[in-house]
């Protein structure tokens, strides 16, 4: 297995070692390492400095790693000087973190799996949940596997690469299409999970949605949808243990 | 239900999906409909004479918790509740009744170990970064070796960690059980608050998400569309 490869194998595991201080940047000097062992057959010196700098804070979506790995590992082999490496590193946080976050977690994931609920809903077996993780990761490791190639491909100038790649277009796409599959799979679910109920608790269910929506919007900070449904049920529970 | 076989192999299943929240590799398998679904189809393989459907249960209770989950987006540094193994727990803690009088209590049982699942995710990370410090001069002097340690010894902490909440959410489902006689309406009350509290966590995250963008607009569309089709049905 060439190094390239192990990168790509070990950026799934690139939150491994997430935490405050440094966020992703050990996850990344792990996944670096296999890229970064024909320089340290070159230049040693320059080696232990660009292991140095592949793990140091780093922090963006996950899935779009592979394009600062890619970029930074390039730069180091294209003996770009140590500080502007790092500003690059820098620089790419904030816009990948925002691309990622609004491909994926707002995009891709909402959509299929609202997606995979509506098909539930109308009766769709256990293969649907194999069809939505299929799906998901072919377009999540597809994305994977650019971000590596595009960042190695480009180095310093993978922030020109990514504004003309498909990425800013497709999250500008995708947001509208998952809100309106989240639209529609909520009623759907709900109706879905109450089908053997009465109207009366039909009626219920949607008030005590409602008043839900309404103290989450009312009380932002404090009222938190697993707080509010906590406690609803708690006064369910008593309710109805002593009525 | 609470038979070691069952037991062992949700213990297990739990602790992949744990580790997938986060981790390793996102896969999406700790998603609740795919969790819930999963433990449905493992419980019905190891007790095949279980007397309720466990898969349709396993997928009712996802589909549920997934209403709550869509009103996460596990952004960075943010603590979100962990609904990997807090769904496996439930699916747990649903069977042996009838699904919608299980519904509620299992419901409540996947909440409570999904807050435990994101504060948890909290420690392991702070261990994490205590972790680094302790290597600092080893990163300082761009030793391989020492970051591949914290790499794995973080993987090590989150696997620990979710073997652990998922146990914790188990054991609170062997809790719950006997409280609840099997079918009762009662406890169909305690359901229909459980659904309506996850249609609002969806509804509210889906508002919230979308801003004053044209998202919301699509959101509302699509809302209108699912109701008409309820209607229909």
């Amino acid at each position: 297995m060439n190094g390239r490869w192990r990168a790509f194998l070990r950026l799934f595991a690139v939150q491994g070692a997430w935490n405050y201080e440094r966020m992703l940047g050990v996850g990344m000097g792990y996944a670096a390492e296999p890229l970064l062992e024909d320089l340290g057959n070159a230049d040693p010196a320059r080696h232990a400095e660009a292991v140095v700098r592949s793990a140091e804070f780093f922090n963006c979506h996950p899935y779009l790693a592979g394009l600062a790995l890619g970029a930074t590992v390039r730069a180091e082999y294209d003996l770009v000087p140590g500080q502007q490496i790092i500003r690059l590193r820098t620089a790419l946080c904030s816009p990948l973190g925002a691309l990622g976050d609004q491909l994926f977690w707002s995009g891709v994931l909402p959509a299929l799996i609202a997606a995979a609920l509506i098909a539930v809903c109308f009766g769709a077996g256990t293969w649907v949940v194999v069809a939505f993780l299929l799906l998901y990761n072919l377009v999540r490791i597809a994305t994977g596997a650019w971000s590596l190639r595009t960042g190695l491909a480009a180095g310093a100038s993978v922030g020109q690469e990514i504004s003309r790649s498909w990425l800013p277009k497709a999250a500008r796409w995708i947001g509208p299409a998952a809100g309106f599959l989240v639209g529609l799979a909520i009623p759907l679910v709900g109706a879905w999970s109450l089908q053997w109920a009465r109207d009366a608790q039909v009626a219920v269910a949607g008030a005590v949605a409602l008043l839900g929506v309404v103290l989450s919007f009312r009380f932002r900070y404090t009222m938190t949808s697993v707080r509010f449904a906590l406690g609803a049920i708690a006064l369910a529970v008593v309710w109805r243990w002593t009525a | 239900m609470n038979t070691l076989p069952v037991l062992l192999v949700l213990l297990l299943w739990g602790t992949i999906v744990g580790l997938d929240v986060v981790t390793f590799p996102q896969s999406m398998a700790s998603r609740p409909l795919v969790a819930g679904t999963v433990s449905g189809m493992l419980i019905a393989l190891v007790t095949p004479d279980v007397p309720l459907n466990a898969i349709f249960t396993g997928m009712l209770v996802g589909s549920v918790l997934e209403l709550y989950a869509l009103d996460v987006l596990p952004v960075g540094a943010a603590r979100y509740p962990d609904y990997g193994p807090a769904t496996v727990a439930a699916v747990y803690a649903a069977l042996g009744w009838r699904p919608e009088a299980g519904l509620g209590g299992a419901t409540a049982v996947g909440l409570l170990t999904a807050v435990l699942g994101g504060w948890t995710m909290q420690m392991v990370r702070r261990a994490n970064a205590v972790a680094i410090q302790k290597k600092a001069a080893d990163l300082a002097a761009g030793d391989s070796g020492a970051i591949r340690a914290l790499q794995l010894g973080g993987i090590r902490r989150d696997i620990a960690r979710s073997a652990g909440v998922t146990a914790c959410g188990l054991l609170l489902g062997i809790v719950v059980w006997p409280l609840v006689p099997s079918g009762t309406e009662n406890f169909r009350w305690v359901s229909v608050v459980a659904v309506g509290g996850g249609v609002a966590a969806a509804l509210g995250g889906a508002i919230r998400g979308a801003g004053r963008t044209r998202r919301l607009a699509w959101v509302m569309a699509g809302l209108a569309g699912g109701i008409l089709l309820v209607g229909l049905q």
